[in-house]
């Protein structure tokens, strides 16, 4: 789009990279792992059910993107992009008429979502449902480049974490480490460092933006997908000095587990098994680091259209699909190997965003937020304690 | 395997230490064998299992490595409650993580199981040419907290499971009281001098 953007386009194509891979009969005959690309030029362990399993995925990607493409033919170019329910709302004022074409498009368009964004189109769509685009349209063009240009060369607590985490973001990635890469991702990390000194630099936001580099192919819209995820999307002070935002996430994860999973809550509790243990990484890193590639994003796909609750549905999913096996852990390490096996074999997002979101029972964001806010305090109270108990602590110290 | 004997003993051990200090590194080290030059930066924590025989005696370790970037301490007290040991881990390099391991300590000791079993790693004892705390050092602040000690390399493997095998011995053979109020073990001295020498 602009001469300076252009030469910071990410310059890599994976899609064409992988060629199809079909299991022989030879690979057949043993139960051999096959290590692989995925479409996001992640590295894939799995046996050959996995290559199956994938294999299939992409053949569902495409026809879902047939699906868009003939949408797009009914209803006009970049309808998908037009104003939502929830922005109408904001007072753009709009004829009857109009309003239930707007009505009907978004019913279509969270169903359509659900179903998945081919990835080409991932990046208009994201960038435009998640409200990204209408934050860098309120500050003047240049905001980015002015941005990094004005903290290049600085160094802070913050500016020392990222170098630090660089080549422990994905190692081996084919593009994320490598020189370009890495300059890429430190780019956006440091960017939003200044840009919200509250954050700064928090570990966990490295995979999340490496991802949104991957997706999003431009540098600048993935700085701006993270400013959106961080002060729009997600509940505040996730990633801010004590992680309260995601403490409160976690308290309000265990209710919402003991009501909708109520079998698993009384046994894991049973086992003094704290959910938050896993759980924490998920929220955190929004699944980046668990689920294989494809399924992370189906599950990003949902989250920039319907918000945070969506990490609730996900999560709650992966406990609900493994509840017998659940049951029958006896100890804290099977529980973990259990959870973990299933995120990291979960190749089909359909296996895992059918029960997030027909098996786990509707979550507004509303009784949601009214959850947070009952756990806001017990959080403030508990965090305020161990801070004292570390301040005495120093005083004895001296 | 649910069945626990009187030699079989299930530790819930956690490292702690600053970002970078190689906690995941010697875990790694440990129970795969293996060591990566860039590790994947923890977030949270990540879950390892490994057994141990030790004597007569098998010890199976599930050990909580967890995140050390500071913001991420506030979650801590999840992993380590109920912990039978922990190792705080510093990197010999960095004077700042020898400081924030000492913080751990305390921390632990106030707040922590109070029979844990405690070692500090000064790991990266490769790096000496960028030595920046001394062993001397750590030892008398080892000694004076009743922490057995060790300098570690995960990347030459350097006392690793040696760091480990000690914890094995040292751990009470009873297991360690999950709830710290519901009984009070008698405090006595670790039954580890005599078994030191066999390998140490």
């Amino acid at each position: 789009m602009f001469g300076t953007q252009s030469t910071r386009d990410i310059s890599f194509e994976f899609q064409s990279q992988i060629p199809n891979w079909r299991p022989s009969i030879y690979t057949r005959r043993a139960n051999i792992t096959v290590k692989f690309q995925d479409l996001y030029g992640f590295t894939v362990e799995g046996n050959v059910d996995d290559v199956n399993v994938l294999n299939e995925v992409r053949e569902k990607v495409r026809q879902q993107g047939r699906v868009w493409w003939a949408l797009e033919a009914n209803k006009g170019a970049n309808w998908y992009l037009q104003p939502q329910i929830s922005s109408i709302s904001e007072g753009i004022a709009l004829k009857s008429s109009l309003k239930l074409s707007a009505l009907t498009n978004t019913i279509t368009l969270k169903r359509l979502i659900r179903k998945g964004i081919p990835p080409v189109l991932r990046p208009k769509v994201w960038f435009s449902l998640s409200g990204a685009a209408k934050k860098r349209s309120t500050v003047p063009e240049s905001y980015y480049n002015d941005l990094t240009k004005a903290v290049e060369g600085k160094v802070t607590a913050a500016t020392r974490q990222i170098d630090h985490d660089l080549p422990r973001t994905f190692p081996g990635h084919p593009w994320l480490d490598t020189p370009e890469g890495h300059a890429t991702l430190r780019r956006v990390l440091v960017g939003y460092s200044f840009r919200d000194s509250d954050v700064g630099y928090c570990q966990g936001l490295n995979y999340v933006a490496a991802l949104l580099l991957l997706v999003m192919k431009t540098e600048e819209d993935a700085f701006w997908m993270l400013a959106v995820l961080l002060e729009n999307v997600l509940v505040s002070d996730c990633y801010t000095n004590n992680l309260s935002g995601c403490h409160v996430e976690q308290r309000v994860f265990k209710d919402l587990l003991a009501k909708k999973c109520p079998r698993i809550a009384a046994h894991l509790e049973a086992l003094e098994f704290d959910v938050s243990l896993v759980a924490t990484e998920w929220f955190l890193c929004l699944f980046s680091k668990s689920l294989p590639s494809e399924t992370a994003l189906r599950v990003w796909d949902v989250l920039f259209n319907e918000g945070a609750k969506v990490l609730f549905h996900v999560a709650l999913a992966i406990f609900k699909m493994k509840e017998e096996e659940l049951l029958l852990a006896h100890q804290v390490g099977d529980v973990i190997n259990i959870l973990q096996k299933t995120t990291h074999h979960l190749f089909d997002p359909e296996e895992l965003l059918t029960v997030a979101f027909d098996k786990i029972g509707s979550m507004t964001t509303n009784t949601i937020s009214k959850q947070r806010k009952k756990q806001e305090p017990a959080v403030m109270a508990e965090l305020d304690q161990r801070l004292r108990r570390l301040n005495s602590l120093n005083e004895d110290d001296k | 395997m649910a069945t626990i004997g009187h030699n079989n003993l299930n530790a819930k051990l956690v490292l702690l230490g600053d970002m970078g200090a190689g906690k995941s590194s010697l875990v790694l080290r440990f129970v795969k064998g293996q060591f990566l030059e860039f590790q994947e930066s923890t977030i949270g924590a990540a879950f390892f299992s490994q057994t141990l025989a030790v004597n007569d005696a098998t010890v199976k370790f599930e050990i909580w490595d967890t995140a050390g970037q500071e913001r991420y301490h506030s979650l801590a007290p999840m992993y380590y409650r109920g912990a039978a040991a922990a190792i705080i881990v510093y990197d010999i390099t960095s004077t700042e993580s020898f400081a924030r391991a000492k913080k751990w300590v305390q921390e632990l000791q106030k707040q922590g199981n109070p029979n844990m079993v405690m070692a500090l790693a000064g790991n990266k004892a490769d790096l000496e040419d960028k030595r920046k705390v001394t062993a001397e050092e750590a030892r008398v602040y080892a000694e004076e907290n009743g922490l057995f000690f060790m300098e570690t390399s995960a990347k030459t493997a350097v006392n690793v499971n040696d760091t480990f095998y000690e914890i094995a011995k040292r751990l009470p053979r009873a297991q360690p009281a999950q709830n710290p109020a519901g009984m009070v073990l008698v405090d006595r001295p670790v039954e580890s001098s005599q078994a030191a020498s066999c390998c140490s």
